[in-house]
């Protein structure tokens, strides 16, 4: 495999996509799933062999043009409800039905992301006042999107990240039955959600990659909370039938979904580094939308959607109990585990219409990804 | 229930047995000719398969009720059934001629146990719709209330047993003398056990409020109030609805209707109530959905609803969600969940069948909407035989689909069944 060079900034979409040989394939509960093994029997993600290089590569041009890659807070990231203290009361308990629903609704909502493959790339070059060549930003089009589509659902006759979770969820918990109701959960809270426009001055089809950028990046990274919990959860012996292979499904996710965390966040670089045209011929400098869009999504993210997930879990969870027959007293001593969280105030993103020349963004830095 | 006279079920039984006389002598004396003559078989059936087609027609017009009924379920089996039977047969959906106005009045009276003047202060004497079951008449109550009134047509339940007795008889004649026959007997099962539903309106009052109960709260959806003191099991008193039809282009313009909203909606609805609920009202011809101002949507007629097995909306959301994203291990592993059966065994059978599909969509690639085209060949692939075991419930969804995509097309839009779950919100 050729090594690739550092200054070398425009791929094909085949070397994007490019997987490269495996020692041994990746095989989640007899499924083939994507990735595989070297020689060392060290896991290794798919479609990183010029992906990963050529992040690094857009992500050092941004830095030596003196622009930083945007961060989020880890104050921001919600934790997971059921937390694994409780989960693990729970399964205890013999009250499955909430953890399965909550890990197929991951594996859902992870294939879900292959949606990032339709979305509409305008033409970047009449988007932008500045060059767009040799970034993030020209790429996603020609294979940024579309291997990270094939990473979430899985392609032709390998298993995704959703094909991962069914497997790791399997694994540990024995094959349980789904609850019937979990598309109506994902359904119901998700569906109902109208889109509204927050940048009406860029073309429509602009406006809603980059939004999409920012949605999937605010979401990406709050994953690794989840990820995090699927983890130790499906890890535990004391709740998990084969610990070691489901937590590895777990940590295979987790270290494919680096690249995504880091192309988006690249790409949202570059567009905040840049001067967007609008339809009526102004411009808008780029850290304006990137933060009017992050900071939506932030706010959503960090208050409506933690709410409605603890509101959602905690409606099956009594009837859950109930047919599992355990008294009132198990909701008790779940509560008692419960750890209070409140939202920081601020996402670091907050709008800063007319001040193009404000320091872009807050956070830790050595927290992301 | 309405007495049938002994001559008038001697001349329906002769008029279907003639019917199933003319198609077997449509199919096979050509083909005796030929084998007699040594001649090949014909590569090309379409001009037979019209000509029995009309016949069938022509014998559903003739003879009405359940006989329609009949060929529109044959309208809806396109995997079973050749593509000029389903295009000749659909016409039974539009050409059903209402039923005297006394007749109406006297079922009206005899179930609901009162003069038609003591329940309704209104009650007009033209129908809005006829079917082959029943037909609706506008009416008002005493107390203001505007109301739709289904009745059914007195003699269909005494003719049930005699009409489909007298064409099981023509199937099972079919089936033993030819030797590659179509399934024809399972069909006319389950047609049976539909009926049987169908003509119980007590049940389909229901319904109805099953699914207005599915949608309580989402102010999108509107289901008519079913009026349970003046509907019985023959009868059904129901809200009158207004609306503009979905299908039509420009009454949606003037009223500032947008379109693709409206593509999407519809779509989301079938996909919560398919996919995520499980039940569902199977009829979605544009005749039974209104739009009402600001894009709200009325369902009506309840009377073919379906309950789903216990996971099969999820492993339809499977199958669809790998063809979506190519994953044909997750495909094939679908197709079987579903209850799906190839002929040799092969699984890769379903991939093939699943690229014959995305092949005939608009983009060469399933986006997440069975088009008509697609259900159109998925049903030719089954007819082809290399699948032995297609579950009906997957049938009746794929008709559904397969009806909302047409209405999409009407409106010049398409509709996303992953959007139509909100999957557009991004995901780790």
């Amino acid at each position: 495999m050729a090594a690739v060079s550092p200054e070398r900034f425009d791929f094909s979409e085949e070397e994007l996509l490019e997987s490269g040989g495996y020692d041994a394939p990746l095989l989640a509960n007899q499924v083939r799933c994507h990735g595989g093994f070297d020689a060392r029997g060290e896991y290794r993600s798919p479609r990183t062999v010029h992906r990963a290089p050529a992040i690094a590569a857009w992500q050092a041009r941004l830095a030596a043009e003196g622009h930083e890659l945007i961060r989020l807070d880890p104050a921001l990231m919600p934790p997971q409800y059921p937390s694994v203290a409780q989960a693990k009361l729970l399964l205890a308990e013999g009250v499955s039905d909430p953890i399965v629903r909550a890990l197929t609704i991951i594996s859902i909502v992870e294939g879900f992301g292959a949606i990032i493959r339709d979305v509409p790339v305008p033409d970047l070059r009449a988007s932008f006042r500045e060059p767009v060549g040799g970034t993030a930003l020209a790429h996603l089009g020609r294979g940024l999107f579309e291997a990270h589509a094939r990473d979430e659902a899985g392609h032709r006759d390998e298993g995704g990240h959703k094909q991962l979770w069914e497997a790791a969820r399997d694994l540990a918990l024995e094959n349980p039955r789904v609850p019937g109701d979990v598309l109506m959960r994902i359904m119901g809270r998700r569906a109902q959600r109208q889109r509204r426009r927050l940048l009406p001055e860029l073309d429509a089809d602009l406006e809603r990659m980059l939004a999409t950028m920012a949605t999937v990046l605010a979401v990406e990274i709050f994953a690794a909370r989840t990820f995090d919990w699927g983890e130790r959860l499906l890890s535990d012996p004391e709740v998990s039938a084969r610990p070691e292979e489901a937590g590895a499904m777990v940590r295979y996710i987790r270290s494919d979904e680096t690249p995504h965390v880091e192309y988006l966040r690249t790409a949202l670089s570059e567009v905040a580094a840049r001067t967007l045209r609008t339809v009526d011929g102004r411009i808008l400098p780029g850290r304006v939308a990137v933060d009017r869009l992050m900071h939506a999504n932030l706010r959503a993210l960090t208050s409506e959607r933690p709410r409605e997930n603890r509101a959602d879990v905690r409606e099956g969870l009594a009837d859950a109990i109930a047919r599992a027959g355990r008294g009132d007293d198990l909701l008790e001593r779940l509560d008692a585990l419960e750890t209070p969280w409140t939202p920081p105030a601020r996402t670091g993103f907050e709008p800063r219409d007319g001040d193009p020349a404000a320091p872009a963004h807050h956070g830790d830095p050595a927290a992301l990804a | 229930m309405t007495r049938v006279s002994a001559f008038e079920r001697a001349r329906r039984a002769a008029r279907i047995t003639r019917t199933a006389l003319v198609i077997w002598a449509l199919y096979k004396l050509p083909d005796f000719a030929r084998r007699v003559l040594r001649r090949p078989p014909p590569t090309d059936r379409t001009r037979t398969h019209e000509r029995a087609a009309r016949e069938v027609l022509a014998t559903a017009l003739s003879l009405r009720g359940v006989v329609i009924k009949v060929c529109q379920v044959i309208a809806t089996r396109a995997d079973v059934f050749p593509p000029p039977f389903i295009e000749i047969l659909k016409q039974c959906h539009d050409a059903v001629p209402p039923h005297d106005f006394a007749i109406v009045r006297e079922v009206v009276e005899r179930e609901l146990g009162k003069p038609l003047d003591a329940v309704y202060a209104e009650f007009e004497e033209r129908p809005l719709a006829s079917a082959s079951l029943a037909q609706v008449h506008r009416a008002r109550l005493h107390d203001g209330r505007a109301v739709a009134v289904k009745v059914q047509y007195p003699e269909i339940e005494a003719l049930v047993p005699s009409d489909l007795g007298n064409i099981r008889r023509a199937c099972r004649v079919y089936e033993f003398f030819d030797p590659q026959p179509l399934e024809l007997l399972p069909l006319l099962d389950e047609l049976v056990k539909h009926l049987a539903l169908e003509l119980d309106f007590v049940r389909e009052a229901d319904n109805a409020d099953r699914v207005r109960a599915l949608f309580a709260g989402d102010t999108h959806v509107v289901v008519p109030v079913i009026h349970r003191e003046w509907s019985t099991r023959r009868v059904i008193t129901m809200e009158l609805m207004d609306g503009l039809k979905v299908t039509d282009r420009e009454a949606l313009a003037r009223a500032g209707i947008d379109r693709a909203e409206l593509v999407q909606s519809l779509m989301s609805i079938y996909v919560r109530m398919i996919l995520a609920q499980g039940f569902f009202q199977a009829d979605p011809h544009p005749g039974n959905l209104f739009v009402r101002p600001g894009g709200q949507v009325v369902l009506l007629d309840f009377g073919l609803a379906k309950e789903l097995p216990e996971g099969f909306g999820l492993g339809l959301f499977e199958l669809m969600f790998s063809m979506m994203t190519l994953n044909e291990a997750a495909m094939i592993r679908a197709f079987q969940e579903l209850g799906f059966e190839t002929k040799t065994g092969d699984p890769q059978t379903f991939v093939e069948i699943a690229r014959r599909m995305m092949r005939r969509s608009d983009t060469g690639r399933f986006e997440g909407e069975f088009t008509e085209q697609m259900t159109d060949e998925l049903f030719e692939a089954i007819r082809e035989n290399p699948v032995v075991r297609v579950p009906s419930d997957f049938v009746l969804v794929g008709r559904v689909f397969s009806l909302l995509s047409g209405i999409a097309h009407t409106l010049g839009h398409r509709a996303n069944v992953l959007e139509a779950m909100g999957a557009s919100t991004g995901s780790a």
